[in-house]
């Protein structure tokens, strides 16, 4: 018998022919031999410009092309390689280094080995895709190349060779060979002199050491900044975290406990002995959080630092539950970590412990306060955190906190300072700098690192500075980039997908035009739009007309912004990346490029636009008849404005068919509207205000902050969107029963409303009925306090507060009876009637288009709404984030405004000698044992105010911050948490006379202003502070 | 594995295991590996390496329902596939039958040569082919194929020309219709495991036929047929066409390396 093994000899390519084996565990914990082939190459270009031979051998793919030549032919030099360097970083320079690679200034004409990509995507897969991303861009010229692949740099691995070890060696090879290779290959006419060195960056030391042996440049990562123009704030951008460990070496107390091993998780996971979630951090206590686990209908609470063990809002993490003697009520106090841990010192790393004793004093009491009432017996689980399945971290935007630099700031020292991120739920960042004075009052990002045991804080590096603090540029940048919202301008693949004509677009004239084709022409109906003042997007617009019959045909007409934007170009990927356009006061964040937006798929009044319409013939009653969809040619008469078009309604001279239509509209939406009521839909509330930005210097500033109001009219326009919506949804749901884009808002359980009912039956003896949409709708209707107006608008804001929020989903995700939307009582809703500002709606125009049979200027629009399940899920997800963050953003951006608004008002005031504060009403929202919230309806703000912020018959509003502030030792509190009253009073004083009772919904005169923290650890930040005065009845 | 085919390869064009997309993995392959059978072959594609023996024709064996009534025509070819545990990743312990994935295959190759072979040669007979898989790394039922040509070639059975058997996949975003203004295509040649688990793949097996009659010499160009195509993943229709070629063009090359093989050996026999 002949031996059956491969017989190399015989074949030529079989020598080039290796295997890579290595072993893998599973998550079931076998353990798995791989064994891959690998075949080894020659025609792996060096993709280096100055390459002679590289460009004939250079393989073409399947269309015959060849990947484009990356690193450039006159790379840039620096003082100590005049000739110009190619970079080769390994793993670890990437690990501590990524931000730098990233920076516009330096780090050009990059050698990326694949052996290094491999690591770091093991090692850490966020800074693996910001690789990724790096390589796809031409400009920082990174070239991935495939050591593995090539014969010549191919490395085995030797016999008791660890795998770093062998990766180094891979690293060094590469360079050796691009060095001989250049050499060899380099352009004739170029001189020798112009052949760049090949530097390969690398922290270890060892490797450093064998490079020297070998003879090949390597530098580590900080000397070869060093050497850079503008070394000293590049510095700052290298990870922090690795050096220090090393630094500290076994120096450590351990301040946190270990995380359980992966293996333990897993087993605990199944068992269900553990719970996975994401954690969250109450806004009014950073010491407690919150995880929701799939096993509880109640989320659990993490109290206090250790238990938290180094998480970080929004992280994934694995809890366990605590035994029941440690289970407590959450707190009824008010702990912000700035007033809590005002002096730590961040560069006393020996001597911190994990809890100071002030933080130890303030959860002692709060135990304490658990057990006193365990009479009244609801201690709630509580959970500590014993494994981070996935990190969240992100960038954050913060200030240095002035009171963590050193006495002596001047200079270049590196020194540990911390910065104070914007949100408060991320604790403070441990960052070392040589800039700290320069960094003291800006706006500034940062990341984390790493949070080790033996360290109380993360430790984190300086990524850039965004300007002064408060500028308007920075505090804007500073929004976007922590509501993570796209902002930079569009790129120029974007803009080339625009039409050619620019604003010059016109709807072809000839009606044999591709472009009319399947369009109906409507342009001699009476449309009208009616939006807010000064918008300059218009989505949409309307018309209704009578027909013979007697009914009435009315009209729903969208921008047809899906003519436009073709799926899969560049710029409806970055439309699905946007998601949205975000709005803040005085800035609007884009989804599409201008020129559609505000000119060719904005329906302008007296011009010709494609629109994509929706027709019902209705009864008078408003009853619809029969319903339908085209493409569409119209030309609106007139664009109002809601309060325009109210007024020429309500002009009783005005005769004309427009505003006849216009009455008709009117009428129908408050049919529709009650009927909707009827059906049990939601009147909720939000605390909005509108800025009226004029800025005319002149006036009180404080004149542009309006609160919302409702005209006929917006309701008139909403109506027919809702109903628009409700029709398409139905469409489309029924052509595509599993890649429907629809939106839902899930009922909400009934215990997120178990707070306030509580609260509602002790303070106000009212019963909120939440069995259903509808009976909410009613018990809601009837809380009505004579003597306040605005309580049942309050309750409303608190009872939106308990229910979940709408989202984006594709129909095979859901059941059909889930698709509800709880808020519009509506059995489906989708998103159609603004698609110049949501890419969802744009997604619902091109199923729509496909659905009712349109084919478009190529036939192609057939297929455009064809989509599968799986990317439409990844689409839902992404818009359903943007959609959330626009409106943080947009609300963030308004509370900022509010904010600059008083401080403009104050110092206008002081300068005429008065007093920088606005006394308002307000209404108390929430009330705990050291403070109370208070919401001001005239400015849409709530706030904490503190025991030292109630003026006592007696105080003076004129006190400064730090006046205030030396009150609170003086200050005691009272706290009913059965009635959810607090009496504050000065300590000493019994007379009840003399001190202040304040309760849940209670009406309060407040005094509102905007202070600047002069002294101590919040220095230089900008807060609006609220005073409560006293009730008010 | 840092690299995946559907994410890294449009920046690499090179695949997992550094080939290009035209390329096939290294094919060897012997005959007459067992002199007990009537013909046998031992074929490696990669890490797929098979077994292959034929035995027969032999008499058609009695109380064979299948055979009684079909054979009366001409031969009954068996197929009998058999996926050793210890070829995957995985050490399996089978109980003793076949599982889902070997029989798929063994029909697929009974229709194949049922219909490929000359068996009107040989009525009242059976043809069995039994397959042993030593190591599976992709592209099975077209290495299960090649091997069985080579083995009833060895065999001496009469056929009209080799039937090789290869595969072919699309990378990219297979699943949603192609687009007209964007003329990328991806397709990938000779697909290994890792690949066949991501991608949408098909299994094409050409034959062509042997030139007769006085211009044969004269005409270069062979005629080539697909006998068999199988596909048991999901992938838009305008990717198909892309796919075929591709796959036969990888059975033209199969082709060559194999007629290499069988003239190259020296039979004994």
């Amino acid at each position: 018998m002949k031996s059956l093994r491969r017989d190399v000899s015989a074949d030529p390519h079989a020598a080039n022919v290796t295997s890579k084996v290595f072993v893998r565990s599973t998550k079931s914990g076998k353990v798995q031999k791989i064994v891959r082939e690998l075949y080894l190459r020659q025609d792996i270009p060096c993709s280096s410009k100055l390459c002679s031979t590289c460009p004939y051998l250079a393989p073409t793919d399947a269309n015959g092309n060849i990947a484009p030549f990356v690193l450039s032919d006159q790379p840039a030099g620096t003082s100590d390689f005049p000739r110009g360097h190619y970079l080769v970083p390994d793993t670890n320079a990437l690990l501590n280094g990524m931000d730098l690679f990233e920076h516009t200034g330096a780090f050009y004409d990059v050698i990326i080995l694949q052996t290094v990509l491999e690591e770091l995507r093991n090692q850490s897969l966020p800074l693996y895709n910001r690789l990724l991303s790096l390589i796809k861009t031409d400009e920082k010229r990174f070239y991935l190349f495939f050591n593995e692949f090539r014969l010549e740099t191919h490395v085995r691995r030797a016999q008791d060779e660890s795998i770093n070890d062998r990766n180094d060696r891979a690293v060094r090879a590469v360079a050796t060979w691009y060095s001989e290779h250049l050499r060899a290959t380099i352009r004739k006419g170029k001189k020798e002199k112009s052949i760049p060195a090949i530097v390969v960056i690398t922290d270890d030391k060892d490797s450093l050491r064998k490079a020297k042996d070998e003879g090949v440049t390597a530098l580590s990562l900080p000397e070869y900044v060093a050497s850079l123009d503008d070394s000293d704030r590049l510095l700052d951008m290298i990870n922090e975290s690795r050096e220090a460990r090393e630094a500290k070496g076994a120096r450590g107390e351990l301040f946190y406990p270990e995380y359980y091993t992966m293996s333990k998780l897993q087993t605990g996971l199944r068992a269900g002995t553990l719970h996975q979630g994401v954690f969250n951090v109450s806004p009014y206590n950073y010491l407690e959080g919150s995880v929701n686990v799939a096993a509880f209908d109640k989320p659990l609470l993490i109290l206090g630092r250790e238990n938290s063990n180094r998480s970080i809002a929004g992280d994934a993490v694995v809890i366990e539950v605590l035994p029941k003697d440690q289970w407590k009520s959450p707190s009824t106090k008010i702990v912000e970590e700035e007033t809590v841990t005002k002096n730590d010192n961040p560069d006393a790393g020996d001597t911190e412990a994990v809890v100071t004793e002030r933080e130890r004093r303030a959860l002692q009491e709060e135990v304490k306060q658990a057990h006193g009432r365990n009479s009244e017996g609801k201690p709630q689980p509580t959970a500590k955190v014993v494994g981070v399945m996935k990190r969240n971290w992100r960038q954050y935007v913060g200030h240095v906190d002035s009171g963590s630099t050193g006495q002596a700031a001047s200079g270049r020292r590196q020194q540990t300072v911390f910065v104070l991120p914007m949100d408060k739920r991320v604790p403070k960042i441990r960052v070392r700098t040589r800039q700290a004075s320069e960094l003291l009052g800006q706006r500034i990002l940062v990341t984390i690192d790493a949070w080790d045991r033996d360290s109380r804080y993360p430790t984190g590096h300086f990524i850039r500075s965004l300007g002064e603090l408060e500028t308007k540029g920075a505090e804007t940048e500073a929004l976007l980039l922590e509501y993570d919202v796209q902002y930079k301008p569009f790129p120029k693949v974007v803009l080339d997908c625009l039409p050619a004509e620019g604003h010059d677009w016109k709807v072809p004239a000839s009606k044999d035009d591709i472009g009319w084709k399947g369009r109906r022409d409507l342009r001699d109906l009476l449309i009208c739009s009616i939006d807010p003042p000064g918008c300059q997007d218009i989505d949409d617009a309307l018309h209704a007309r009578p027909l013979p019959n007697g009914n009435f045909e009315v009209g729903v007409h969208i921008a047809d912004v899906s003519h436009f934007v073709k799926p899969n170009n560049a710029m409806d990927l970055e439309a699905s990346v946007r998601g949205t356009t975000v709005y803040l006061v005085d800035k609007r964040i884009d989804m599409l490029p201008h020129l559609l937006g505000t000119d060719l798929c904005s329906l302008k009044p007296y011009v010709e636009r494609y629109a994509f319409s929706v027709l019902w013939e209705m009864t008078p009653n408003a009853e619809v008849v029969s319903s339908s969809f085209t493409k569409s040619v119209i030309r609106s008469r007139e664009a109002f404005s809601y309060e325009k078009a109210q007024k020429r309604i309500d002009d009783a001279s005005q005769k004309d068919e427009l505003t006849e239509s216009m009455r008709t509209l009117l009428r129908f939406s408050k049919i529709l509207r009650q009927k909707r009521m009827d059906a049990g839909a939601l009147n909720l509330a939000s605390p909005e205000v509108r800025i009226e930005a004029d800025n005319d210097e002149v006036g009180d500033p404080l004149t542009d902050v309006k609160t919302k109001s409702m005209l006929a009219t917006n309701s008139l326009v909403e109506e027919f969107m809702l109903h628009a919506n409700i029709t398409v949804a139905s469409k489309i749901y029924d052509t595509f029963s599993q890649t429907a884009l629809l939106r839902r808002h899930a009922t909400p359980p009934p215990q997120n409303f178990e707070d306030l009912t509580n609260q509602l039956s002790k303070k106000r003896n009212m019963r909120l009925d939440v069995s259903s949409s509808g009976a909410l709708a009613d018990s809601l209707d009837k809380f009505v306090d004579p003597e306040n107006p605005f309580f049942n608008t309050l309750v409303r804001i608190l009872a939106t507060r308990c229910m979940t929020s709408a989202e984006y989903f594709s129909a095979g995700a859901h059941a059909e009876p889930e698709f509800r939307h709880y808020g519009l009582a509506s059995p489906i809703y989708t998103h159609f009637t603004s698609p110049i500002r949501r890419y969802a709606d744009l997604l619902v125009h091109r199923q729509l288009a496909s659905a009712i049979g349109y084919e478009g200027e190529n036939g192609r629009a057939q297929v455009e709404g064809v989509m599968t399940r799986n990317r439409l899920e990844d689409i839902c997800r992404n818009i359903n984030y943007r959609h959330r963050n626009a409106q943080f953003a947009g609300r963030a951006s308004i509370e900022y405004y509010v904010g600059q608004a008083l401080k403009a008002r104050g110092e206008k005031m002081s300068s005429d000698g008065g007093d920088g504060g606005i006394e308002e009403d307000g209404y108390v929202m929430r009330v705990f044992e050291n403070g109370v919230v208070v919401f001001v309806p005239r400015f849409g703000i709530e706030g904490v105010v503190r025991l030292e912020d109630f003026v006592l018959p007696g105080d003076s509003t004129l006190r400064s911050v730090e006046e205030r502030r030396e009150l609170i030792v003086r200050r005691e509190s009272d706290f009913d948490n059965e009635e959810y009253t607090i009496h504050v009073s000065d300590k000493g004083q019994t007379d009840k006379n003399r001190g202040m009772t304040v309760e849940l919904f209670q009406r309060v005169k407040v005094n509102v202003s905007s202070v600047k923290e002069e002294s101590g650890r919040g220095a230089g930040k900008r807060r609006v502070r609220i005073l409560v005065l006293g009730g008010a009845k | 594995m840092p690299l995946d085919t559907s994410t890294t390869y449009p920046l690499t064009k090179l695949r997992l295991d550094g080939r290009r997309w035209n390329e096939l993995r290294l094919l060897q392959a012997q005959i007459s590996t067992n002199p007990a059978s009537s013909g046998s072959s031992y074929l490696a594609m990669g890490n797929t390496t098979i077994m292959c023996s034929v035995h027969g024709p032999a008499e058609g064996r009695r109380g064979d329902a299948t055979g009684g009534s079909a054979g009366s025509s001409g031969a009954v070819v068996e197929v009998d596939v058999n996926v050793a545990g210890f070829a995957g990743v995985d050490r399996k312990r089978r109980a003793g039958g076949s599982d889902r994935q070997s029989s798929r295959i063994a029909t697929t190759l009974r229709a194949a040569f049922q219909s490929h072979l000359h068996t009107y040669l040989y009525p009242h007979s059976t043809i069995s082919i039994h397959v042993s898989v030593l190591s599976a790394d992709g592209s099975l039922l077209a290495a299960a194929i090649n091997a069985c040509t080579l083995a009833l070639v060895d065999a001496g059975i009469p056929m009209p020309g080799l039937l090789c058997g290869c595969t072919a996949g699309m990378s990219g975003s297979a699943s949603t219709p192609r687009d007209p203004h964007n003329d990328e295509l991806d397709p990938l040649l000779d697909l290994s495991l890792p690949e066949e688990q991501e991608l949408p793949f098909l299994t094409v097996g050409t034959t062509s036929s042997i030139p007769v009659g006085e211009n044969a010499m004269d005409t270069d160009e062979e005629e080539m047929k697909v006998s068999m195509l199988n596909m048991d993943s999901k992938v838009h229709c305008s990717y198909v066409e892309t796919m075929l070629a591709v796959g036969i063009d990888g059975c033209k090359q199969i082709r060559e390396i194999m007629e290499g093989i069988v003239k190259g050996s020296k039979r004994l026999r």
